[in-house]
């Protein structure tokens, strides 16, 4: 047992109101400078709908991530072979064109228009050519799009769904729709790092994030290619490949990432799960149905013994393992098994888990008015308007059981505090809808809060980093201790 | 505070030049030294053997001593002939010589049919006396050791003309490891993409050099300035120079220039520039293309 400690994440689908204030936060800290206007290391997606880059999961066209050959994990895209054969030209790389072009408006036309018939209009402007140029695209072109027969029609998902289900979902009146915000990942297996032929990718040992080392970067862009969910990004004014950070910075402060700290929505988990790295091939090389399963086998329980004990040798830090017990994310993905991976099939095995949305009233327009199908308030899960095996697709690598055992929890936690604080469910029928879907009240309850309630540090469990010690190995601390504290650390500069 | 900051750095950069021109100035200055002693001792104990060598590097695929004429005049007894003054100034700048108008130098050219003599690289006047001093020493010998290549005068066969073929084209190897004609020279009847561009067109050279001795000689050591440096360390060996003689005659036998080949050379890589990119295509078929505007333009993929 190799056990290992990575910070992870957890997003609650049904909670998110596609504010994009996470992605504004985001922009505003890290990718305002020039060279990465395009760049949203944080989107928020319509689903369904093709993202941005447009149609990522389409790994046909895009060739991201892993697949097993020959009983072998092989890059898609670049294998060593093919990186040294296509070194000059990567056939698997997508132009700016698939994500979209950055403008901004030429606002002193408002102002210095000369006097015209019409109204004074700020012409957009390329933000990478500065020539104007008409809109064609944005990061969240397709935002609340749902039922467009060019953005929502062509999302790869919907490969998933019977020609039947596919009518239902785009029937007027029956239009449904969520959002779904997406950051690095910061895999486990990270196809990213692999791809690399300068190694200047990484993942960092002590929390697991996976950090792009600018200075070792060689603009090969490998990395854009193999990045099956593409977030990385090439910067084009600096020839360097960047991606999200996961705010480190802020972590090693003891502070959220700035994303999860100004979501309106509160939908945003951050802990540290402990895992066992020395299965990850074996679990990255498992059929698709098994793999969501065999995912979860590999966080490990942090109040176990031995796992603490194998921690301990391997140089986590006790405060670390203690963090990992009270991490909001183990609850999600391990004890209550409510929250999925996304695209498990890209076998990257990401750690950012996806809590998937209940979208719960079902109406219909038969009798010419909007009307609920179902009797009660809460429905059926598989009568969900968003299909189980759209979901299942997305979010649990194909398999529709494990996406139906999160969707029944929900709604039971659900009847259960409708029947606690409005008093229309029977309260026997809540318990037994608690039963069936494999929880107790007890649970319900901690869901409850956790979802609920909580607050900064119940969302936020952020392992302090002990920068301390990792500057120890480059400097000692005690260096000027009993000295006597004359003379200046920086010596003035004198004379000419 | 900046600029002050930017004068100082201003001042060092300028130090620093200083500095290094004065390295550099000082370098130079022992280098001339050096080549000023290698000069004397040149003019020392060994010159006999120097003047010899230098001789049979850069005036014996033009001359012979007592070997009759080749590209030049035999210089047996030249010392006689003319005047030691004339030959100092004639061998130290012959082109300027014949520019001056000197009587005897233009009649020399029109006797090597227009060939003139090109100034000869490390001349001096101390090595012009050295070498009028081995003509001198020669010509009292019976034999000189510079009367020509015995084998330059066998006569040509086919075999010849083939080896000749074969060595200009590298099809065959120079034996001491030269590079081909081919590579820098064209002539008459080499193929349909031609040789080099680099040199000139050797279709003319059999006549122009005088026959068979002449190009012989001239092969043997050549003593122009780009292709000395070249064959220097890997001289022919006499059969090699006479089949090239035997194929450059045969060159210039049909008369002409050589077959200008550019429509061939475009058309060539026209062909090859097609192919290769029908190749690219097949070979990355499968390739990224687009995602975004194939499904805005073309609606539903």
């Amino acid at each position: 047992m190799d056990v290992r400690s990575q910070i992870s994440m957890v997003f609650h689908l049904d909670k998110c109101i596609g504010c994009h204030t996470c992605s504004i936060a985001c922009k505003n800290i890290w990718t305002d400078r020039k060279g990465t206007e395009y760049m949203w290391w944080n989107n928020v997606e319509t689903k369904p709908g093709t993202g941005y880059p447009t149609r990522w999961e389409d790994q046909e066209e895009y060739r991201g991530g892993w697949e097993v050959r020959g009983g072998k994990l092989r890059l898609r895209a670049n294998g060593k072979a093919k990186i040294i054969t296509n070194i000059f030209h990567n056939p698997s790389m997508p132009s700016m064109d698939d994500y979209y072009e950055p403008w901004t408006y030429e606002y002193s036309e408002l102002i210095h228009a000369p006097e015209g018939p019409d109204q004074p209009t700020a012409r957009p402007i390329s933000m990478v050519t500065g020539e104007y140029i008409d809109i064609e695209a944005g990061p969240n072109w397709d935002d609340d799009l749902s039922g467009s027969p060019v953005y929502a029609e062509n999302d790869p998902n919907l490969a998933a769904l019977t020609p039947e289900q596919r009518e239902q979902l785009f029937a007027i009146e029956r239009l449904v729709f969520f959002y779904f915000p997406r950051i690095c990942n910061h895999c486990l297996n990270p196809s990213c790092v692999a791809s690399c032929p300068s190694g200047a990718l990484y993942k960092r040992g002590e929390d697991g994030i996976v950090l792009l080392d600018q200075t070792r970067c060689r603009a090969w862009r490998a990395c854009v290619s193999a990045c099956p969910y593409k977030k990385t990004y090439f910067n084009w004014q600096t020839g360097k490949s960047e991606k999200c950070i996961l705010c480190f910075p802020r972590l090693e402060t003891g502070q959220a990432p700035a994303c999860f700290h100004s979501c309106v929505g509160r939908i945003r988990y951050l802990g540290v799960l402990l895992y066992d790295a020395s299965r990850i091939e074996e679990v990255a090389t498992r059929p698709d149905e098994d793999l969501v399963e065999a995912h979860r086998s590999l966080v490990l329980d942090p109040f176990d013994p031995e796992v603490i004990a194998a921690a301990r040798a391997n140089g986590l830090h006790d405060s670390t393992i203690e963090a990992a017990q009270q991490s909001p994310v183990y609850k999600f993905v391990k004890v209550w098994k409510i929250a999925l991976p996304p695209h498990l099939e890209f076998r990257t095995l990401p750690m950012l888990f996806y809590v998937p949305p209940l979208l719960p009233v079902m109406s219909s327009a038969e009798t010419g008015k909007v009307a609920n199908v179902s009797d009660g308030l809460f429905h059926v899960a598989d009568e969900s308007r968003m299909p189980i095996a759209y979901l299942a697709r997305l979010l649990g690598a194909g398999n529709e059981g494990l996406v139906r055992y999160a969707l029944r929890k929900q709604l039971a936690v659900r009847s259960f505090r409708r029947a606690a604080t409005v008093g229309d469910v029977e309260k026997s029928a809540a318990e037994r809808m608690l039963a069936e879907a494999g929880s107790s009240p007890e649970e319900a309850d901690a869901i409850y809060r956790l979802t609920s309630l909580a607050t900064f540090d119940d969302r936020f469990v952020i392992p302090p980093a002990h920068r301390e010690e990792a500057i120890e190995m480059m400097k000692d601390p005690l260096q000027h201790k009993q000295e006597v504290g004359f003379g200046l650390s920086v010596a003035p500069r004198r004379g000419l | 505070m900046l600029r002050r900051e930017n004068r100082k750095k201003r001042a060092f950069l300028t130090a620093r030049c200083l500095i290094v021109g004065v390295a550099v100035g000082s370098v130079r200055a022992g280098s001339i030294g050096a080549l000023f002693l290698v000069t004397m001792g040149f003019s020392g104990r060994a010159s006999a053997q120097d003047a010899a060598a230098f001789f049979r590097q850069n005036c014996a695929s033009c001359h012979t001593i007592g070997g009759g004429r080749t590209t030049g005049p035999d210089l047996k007894g030249a010392h006689e002939r003319r005047s030691r003054a004339w030959l100092e100034r004639f061998i130290l700048d012959p082109p300027g010589t014949i520019a001056s108008g000197d009587a005897t130098a233009t009649k020399l050219q029109r006797e090597a049919r227009g060939v003139v003599m090109p100034r000869v690289a490390g001349v001096t006047p101390t090595v012009v006396g050295q070498l009028i001093d081995l003509m001198r020493a020669e010509s009292a010998l019976e034999r000189s050791q510079f009367a020509g290549m015995a084998s330059a005068q066998r006569p040509l066969t086919r075999a010849d003309e083939a080896l000749g073929r074969a060595l200009f084209s590298g099809a065959r190897r120079l034996e001491a490891g030269g590079p081909p004609c081919m590579s820098c020279h064209t002539v008459r009847g080499l193929g349909a993409l031609g040789g080099g561009r680099l040199g000139p067109d050797l279709t003319g050279t059999y006549g122009k050099l005088g026959g068979q001795q002449a190009l012989a000689t001239w092969l043997a050591s050549p003593p122009s300035l780009t292709m000395q440096p070249v064959f220097k360390g890997h001289p022919l060996t006499p059969d090699e120079a006479l089949g090239l003689v035997a194929y450059l005659k045969s060159a210039g036998s049909r008369g002409g220039a050589a077959e200008t080949s550019s429509v061939n050379f475009v058309l060539l890589g026209l062909v090859g520039s097609i192919f290769s990119l029908v190749l690219f295509d097949f070979t990355w078929r499968r390739r990224f293309r687009a995602v975004r505007r194939p499904l805005v333009t073309g609606g539903k993929r």
